[in-house]
């Protein structure tokens, strides 16, 4: 068992991690564009992280999954990552972050 | 995961031929239009423009629509496509129909191969309404979903009347002459299921690669009774009272429809994130622009505002090309671009990233070869719309050349996409 300290450096290492995940169509990564809720790691191995997409019916849903699983077991091959889809609150353009807009040209 | 929906993307063997025929069909059409040579310039109810009329809705449009619909239904019904064999079945009866119906038209074989090809069209369209309909029932009400069933119902009775006419080239029986069943089948196929499909998938498609957001839906409801009322109720009056003075009533309420859905793209437009717009989206919103035109073509035709003869010819035959060159061609020519790299994409894809570093869709085509396609389009519409109003043969061989030039082009990254190897970090340098 991790301790605080320790786990908050690698939920932060996890966040970090996801920067590296695009969607696609938009061409953002998913942190910036706000699709992240909450990103939690239990000092194990468990990590589970509460998203949504920019639409319900997202063509790309599959693969940005896929991405997150992918890019996390590079890093932490042993972790178990639990990803909890939501669309409450609903997605809107205020979640993208002010580098997001940047990138957007917004 | 609750209402994740993302999982419901049908396989690429359902939705790539369409792809490939529609494209092939659009090369042909540009063909044709320079073999028909001055027919383009005669009268629109001719054997080759009509086989020129149809390879477009037919070959060009329509397969491309049941193609895109079937990966839409996911994104508009937020469902999975009802049955991937019946789409399968349905595309082979649909590419048989067409050619023979493009054949029997341009060889004016008004016969009993008219009377199969019209048949296999409309068990086609059954087909493809079957699945539609099917699907619909498990998935998700709302206005997009509306457009999409009303002018899937259209297009049924387009393929219906199209058929009656077809049997009456050989058994007559209809009360009127065949122009009289063209202008209401015309309708019933350009207004009823272009018009009212566009306006339905489009309102969904736009907000969404424009990422617009809070937009109100109140326009796309008013503009649903206007345009689809105004269109029941000409067709009708044309059908049993062969035209009466309230024709320019249902004319205002369609009008009036396809420009509040006009305001409703405005104001996605003005409330869009993303400001700057790809090749895809410009040629999209040409399209939505340029449904303005046959608007003001009609009122011309309708109200017979000729200074000649000729002109109001003209005009009739210019209404009909805004439509499927203004307002069909481009939002096809652009939404490829917003649809096949990403289908192609997730196929490729899907299991390799996070494990390598991968292309995005957009990189599956040249964006040099879809810019050169886009101004190669627009000079070839501006050179034969032209070329129609003065009458000009030059000018229309100009414009057919330059438009064969746009067919290559579009299918070159058409296949350039469909054709695409994989590429990751470890085998692309």
């Amino acid at each position: 068992m991790k301790t605080p300290d320790e786990i908050k450096e690698i939920e932060s290492e996890l966040e970090q991690i996801l920067y590296g995940v695009m969607d696609p169509e938009i061409e953002l990564n998913i942190v910036d564009l706000g699709l992240i809720y909450s990103l939690s790691y239990d000092g194990q191995s468990q990590v589970e992280v509460k998203m949504t997409f920019s639409t319900p019916a997202c063509p790309l849903g599959d693969a940005i999954l896929m991405n997150i699983r992918q890019s996390i077991a590079n890093v932490y091959p042993e972790f178990e990552v639990d990803i909890e889809v939501v669309f409450e609150p609903i997605w809107n353009s205020e979640m993208i972050s002010e580098k997001g807009r940047l990138l957007l040209g917004m | 995961m609750n209402n994740l929906q993302t999982g419901n993307a049908p396989s690429l063997s359902v939705v790539v031929p369409h792809f490939i025929f529609s494209a092939l069909s659009f090369l042909c059409l540009t063909v044709f239009i320079i073999l028909a040579g001055t027919d383009v310039l005669g009268p629109y109810f001719s054997g080759k423009l009509v086989a020129i009329t149809h390879l477009a809705v037919l070959g060009w449009a329509s397969m491309l629509a049941f193609g895109a619909l079937y990966q839409l239904i996911p994104v508009v019904f937020e469902t999975a496509l009802y049955s991937e064999l019946l789409a399968k079945i349905t595309f082979w009866i649909f590419a048989v129909a067409i050619l023979l119906l493009v054949y029997s038209f341009w060889t004016s074989s008004y016969g009993t191969t008219l009377i199969y090809a019209s048949s296999l069209m409309f068990i086609a369209v059954s087909g493809f309404i079957g699945n539609v309909l099917f699907s619909k029932r498990m998935g998700k009400q709302n206005i997009q979903s509306r457009y999409v069933v009303t002018a899937i119902l259209w297009l049924l009775l387009a393929a219906l009347l199209g058929l009656l006419i077809a049997i009456n080239f050989k058994y007559p029986f209809l009360s009127q002459i065949h122009l009289h069943y063209l202008k209401i089948h015309a309708h019933l196929g350009l207004v009823g299921w272009f018009v009212t499909l566009i306006v339905g998938v489009s309102s969904s498609l736009i907000p969404m690669f424009l990422i617009s957001h809070n937009l109100k839906e109140d326009k796309l409801n008013y503009a649903y009774y206007l345009i689809n009322g105004g269109l029941l109720l000409l067709s009708l009056d044309w059908l049993v009272l062969q035209g009466t003075v309230l024709v320019p009533v249902y004319w205002m309420s369609i009008s009036l429809g396809i420009i509040l859905y006009l305001v409703f793209v405005w104001e996605v437009y003005q409330k869009r994130l993303r400001k700057e717009l790809d090749v895809g989206m410009k040629h999209t919103l040409i399209s939505v622009l340029s449904m303005l035109l046959p608007i003001l073509l009609s009122l011309t035709v309708m109200l017979k505002l000729d200074f000649q003869n000729s002109f109001h010819l003209r005009a009739t035959t210019l209404y009909g090309f805004s439509i499927i060159f203004g307002l069909i061609t481009p939002i096809i020519l652009g939404q490829t671009y917003k649809t096949l790299p990403f289908i192609i994409w997730l196929h490729k894809y899907k299991q390799l990233v996070g494990k390598y570093k991968t292309p995005l869709p957009k990189e599956l085509y040249s964006e040099q070869l879809a810019n050169l396609q886009f101004y190669s389009y627009n000079l070839a519409i501006i050179v034969l719309v032209t070329a129609i109003i003065s009458d000009s043969i030059w000018m229309i061989r100009i414009g057919s050349y330059t438009l064969l030039v746009t067919a290559i082009l579009y299918n070159l990254n058409v296949f350039k996409i469909i054709f695409h190897k994989v590429k990751t970090e470890s085998n692309s340098t």
